[in-house]
């Protein structure tokens, strides 16, 4: 057993588990926080995904142990970083039909966010660079995408120009 | 509210990280399973000892097949012959020539061999997931190791290994539909005579949440409960308490939040089947979450249909009789004939045929069972006349969407009845695929490929035409009660596995009772209040559930001008109903819905003084005519030094029929699509064909569509009303799917005219590309 000691969601949790537990066996089945999920075995999917110490990470990658002294945000404390009922990144998914069964949602919010720590580039290429690590079978990630600008240009009123924000899907 | 593109209502708890997925719930006293899934594709079962594992740290008890059968139980009939696309009474199937159509019970383990790699041998029940897993590693298992066959073809050998002794050369069925001696004289005489095989690939289903089961049992009334995600509680109740030869109402199920369906978790896994035995076994509740790698070898899979086109064209391109073969991979286990049933009905599409015939073989292999996978079938079938149509078109020197034009039925042949059986009351299937082609400006594309082809690559363009068929199960009910504090609530027998249920069902009440969407309240998925119901599958939900809405409001609001009317002392027919609130003519004495239900609770109805419900319901059991339909338009280009496909845009015109929500029938459209590109391009499910072994168990060797894999789409909606269900609904999520695949293909054939017409393998990855290109090359040097 290891002492794993970490602020989750601005909250101290201090827990002895066994040395091999993973980040995401921590979230989930010591602190019972149910939103990051695991949709893979192999570092893939990114259902996983939280904020490490300001930093997106694939918490069934961690361990525990290793995140310990660290500072967690999962999808159920993102909100709370922002001062308001939703994120913008996740009233843009709300907003933009970026989810629909809504198990990779919390991963893909997890990485968006970080992705719109500092103002981000907001072509097709960057965007899908930025979501590469995520899996997601529902939406054929168009929504997901329109998203990330809708919450950019939320979050960055005056870097995101009229003219960068237009690139992408076209529709009629 | 109907027709608003309105977010939706229960996104706000999955942004959140507030959803409700089965492994997300704990149970107390729960116990935890693992299964020992076999490396081997074909084995003999000669010996499984469990001691090791029943002595190691906290293993509570290790079940094996004979267990289950000892314990009283018996296998699973999925009913794999699915209600016919007509006559919904009746089987899809209904002879064979072998003399009759196989259904294998399936036991959750089996007793005498294993059939796929993968597929559970012994079950570990034990106080934590690992202790469970690590002890599933301490069973030992002799295996007699016997040949394998995972090719639906090679099954069909004489020489094949044979997979079930019910099942004489692996052949669950083999039937003849239509009109065979017709069309093959037709042939005969035909100016042109297109023969191609297709093998539709193989797909694994990949929803993003693992499959997961809790199992329940209460000793003292020997009641079971089933806590698990699917596409149809009811379904799951019926066969799980058939197996378990428990009345119905001894078993409840519970379907929490669902991570995606797709169509195989319409169907009943062994393990959600295992964890109820065992949970009654143990006496404590038992939970088991698949992991991905369990995921890719026992979720059940899509496609691996092969069609064998003989299609005749007179000089002028006109179809003139089509008489196909199709062989069905059923997998291991007879879990689903619906895709060879979809498949073959709507064989000839949009197109005025003449004549057709099917020969279908539905067949046994070493293989992870195949299940209806978004579209089943229909995409298939597709795929085969829409690559056939652009040979013919190579073949007579007729333009591709010239001959498409000589072969649509016309919109005055509606209601058309096709070779096939299927009435087409709806559609402007001309019209659509000339919108398609000016969208993607089909006219102006040779200059394009001139562009490319200076810039070193093979720019393709190709066009698919597609029609649905409005199958799935036929019996659907709805339930509306409205409750005096302000709420309206439904109960449906479909549930939501990502369509968005919660906000399109509030959008069809608030339409037809007046109320805000925020008074509507959805409740699905637990039998407990959910008697009947198909599930979500087929396009099928708004179709037949919407419709019942709109029937169970009426009678909501007949009974609200009965009572209106004795309030304000008229006539049912002299009380107006708008907005929510039911208006005497003579009085102008005006009454809420809610109120009126208030007043229900506190006099009852007039006349029937027990009555203390505002409530109404609707059920249907049949075929609602619907047929979704539409054109797609792909343009691409490859790289012919390394074989890379760039899709560079996709035109989609779609007739859902009304679109409740369009932004949600839009997603609809291109979740779909990122299936069809995916399985086109990337999603190589591949196996070693001798010894049956997955080659491709992870999202590391399967192609996943990554972000960036659907190109700039223009997804045009559009509609020639169905007189079939008052609220005209078509059905949006198979719209994507259906025409995708063929629409790439015949993309990329355009784009290696030059090359080959030979038929591409499917996925066409860049290494099937390449080596299209460069063998060719070689070929043609050493000529």
């Amino acid at each position: 057993m290891i002492e794993v000691q970490l602020q989750v969601n601005g909250t101290d949790v201090r827990h002895a588990v066994p040395d091999h537990t993973l980040l995401v066996e921590f979230l989930r089945q010591t602190l019972r926080l149910t939103g990051t999920h695991v949709g893979c075995d192999t570092s893939q999917c990114g259902a996983c995904t939280v904020n490490l110490d300001g930093v997106a990470v694939k918490s069934c990658t961690i361990l525990a142990a290793q995140a310990s002294g660290g500072t967690v945000v999962t999808v159920e404390g993102l909100a709370a970083t922002a001062d308001q009922p939703m994120h913008p990144v996740q009233q843009a998914f709300v907003q933009c039909h970026g989810l629909q069964c809504g198990f990779c949602t919390p991963g893909m919010i997890m990485a968006v966010d970080h992705y719109l720590r500092k103002p981000p580039a907001l072509d097709d290429a960057s965007i899908c660079h930025a979501l590469e690590g995520n899996i997601c079978r529902c939406t054929g990630y168009v929504n997901i995408i329109e998203a990330v600008r809708h919450a950019a240009r939320e979050m960055y009123p005056e870097a995101c120009t009229a003219g960068e924000a237009g690139a992408g899907s076209e529709r009629t | 509210m109907i027709g608003k593109p309105i977010p939706r209502v229960e996104d706000a708890r999955f942004v959140t990280g507030n959803g409700n997925y089965t492994d997300d719930i704990n149970i107390e006293g729960q116990t935890h399973a693992a299964f020992l899934r076999s490396p081997h594709a074909h084995a003999r079962l000669r010996s499984i000892d469990i001691t090791a594992a029943a002595e190691a740290p906290g293993v509570i008890a290790v079940l094996l097949g004979q267990d289950y059968l000892d314990a009283g139980f018996q296998g699973v009939d999925h009913v794999p012959n699915p209600a016919d696309a007509v006559i919904s009474s009746q089987p899809a199937f209904l002879t064979s020539t072998t003399g009759s159509i196989f259904n294998q019970r399936h036991i959750p383990l089996p007793i005498d061999k294993v059939r796929y790699v993968g597929e559970a041998i012994a079950m570990v029940i034990a106080s934590t997931p690992l202790e469970a897993r690590n002890a599933t590693e301490l069973i030992d298992v002799d295996y007699d190791v016997l040949d394998a066959v995972v090719h639906g073809a090679d099954a069909m050998h004489d020489s094949a290994p044979q997979l079930w002794d019910g099942a004489p050369g692996n052949l669950c069925f083999q039937t003849q539909i239509g009109e065979r001696d017709k069309a093959r004289a037709i042939l005969a005489g035909a100016h042109l005579v297109v023969r191609r095989e297709f093998h539709n690939s193989r797909i694994v289903n990949c929803q993003m949440e693992p499959r997961s089961a809790i199992g329940c049992h209460d000793a003292a009334s020997d009641t079971y409960t089933l806590i698990s995600g699917s596409q149809g509680a009811v379904r799951q109740k019926l066969c799980i308490a058939a197996a378990l030869k428990v009345p119905p109402a001894r078993l409840r199920v519970v379907c929490p939040d669902t991570g995606g369906g797709f169509g195989p978790r319409s169907f009943v896994y062994v393990e959600q089947l295992a964890v109820v035995w065992a949970a009654r076994h143990v006496g404590r509740p038992v939970k088991w979450t698949s992991d991905r790698s369990e995921a890719f070898l026992s979720d059940y899979q899509g496609r691996d249909q092969i069609i064998r086109c003989a299609i005749g064209f007179s000089k002028d391109g006109r179809i003139l009789a089509i008489d196909n073969e199709w062989i069905g991979n059923v997998g291991a286990h007879t879990v689903s004939y619906v895709p060879m049933s979809n498949g073959t009905r709507i064989m000839t599409t949009v197109y005025d045929v003449p004549v057709a015939a099917v020969h279908v073989s539905a067949v046994l292999t070493n293989t992870v069972p195949t299940a209806p996978y978004r579209g089943a079938g229909r995409p298939e079938a597709t795929h085969a006349i829409e690559r056939v149509l652009d040979l013919a078109a190579g073949e007579l020197g007729i333009d591709r969407a010239e001959i498409r034009r000589r072969n649509l039925v016309a919109h005055d042949k509606l209601p058309y009845r096709s070779p096939m059986g299927l009435t087409y009351d709806s559609g402007e299937f001309l019209r659509n695929m000339e919108r398609a082609l000016t969208l993607a400006e089909w006219d102006s594309f040779e200059t394009r490929r001139a562009a490319s082809r200076a810039a070193g690559r093979l720019r393709g363009i190709g066009l698919a035409n597609y029609i649905e068929s409005p199958v799935g199960a036929p019996r659907e009910r709805i339930e509306i009660t409205v409750l005096p504090e302000g709420v309206i609530d439904i109960v449906s027998g479909t549930q939501s596995t990502g369509q968005g249920h919660e906000t399109t069902f509030a959008q069809v009440i608030a339409e037809h009772l007046g109320v805000p969407m925020s008074a509507v309240r959805l409740r699905t998925g637990d039998t407990a209040f959910v008697s009947v119901g198909g599930g979500s599958h087929s396009d099928r939900t708004m179709r037949l559930g919407g419709m019942l809405l709109v029937e169970a409001s009426a009678r909501i609001v007949a009974q609200g001008r009965r009572i209106a009317a004795s309030l304000a002392g008229c006539e049912p027919e002299h009380v107006d109903f708008a907005d929510g609130k039911f208006v005497a003519r003579h009085s102008r004495q005006a009454t809420g819905l809610f109120e009126l239900a208030r007043l229900v609770q506190s006099d009852g109805l007039p006349g029937e003084p027990a009555t203390r419900k505002l409530y109404a319901d609707a059920e249907f059991n049949g075929r609602v005519p619907a047929h979704p339909t539409g054109a797609a338009v792909c343009e691409l280009e490859v790289d012919p030094d390394t074989g890379s496909v760039a899709l560079l845009n996709y035109t989609s015109v779609d007739d859902v029929g009304q679109p409740i929500n369009p932004l949600i029938v839009e997603g609809q459209v291109h979740g779909g699509l990122a299936q069809g590109i995916g399985q086109a391009l990337s999603e190589g499910c591949y196996l070693d064909r001798e010894s049956g072994q997955v080659l491709t168990g992870s999202y590391m060797d399967y192609g996943m569509p990554r972000a960036g894999s659907v190109p700039p789409l223009r997804v045009e909606l559009t509609e020639d009303p169905t007189l079939g269900n008052p609220l005209r609904v078509k059905g949006g999520g198979e719209s994507g799917i259906t025409p995708a695949t063929a629409t790439i293909f015949n993309a990329l054939a355009d784009a290696l005219r030059e090359i080959g017409t030979e038929e591409l393998a499917m996925p066409a990855t860049p290494k099937v590309v390449w080596e299209f290109i460069h063998r060719k090359e070689e070929h043609d040097h050493v000529n």
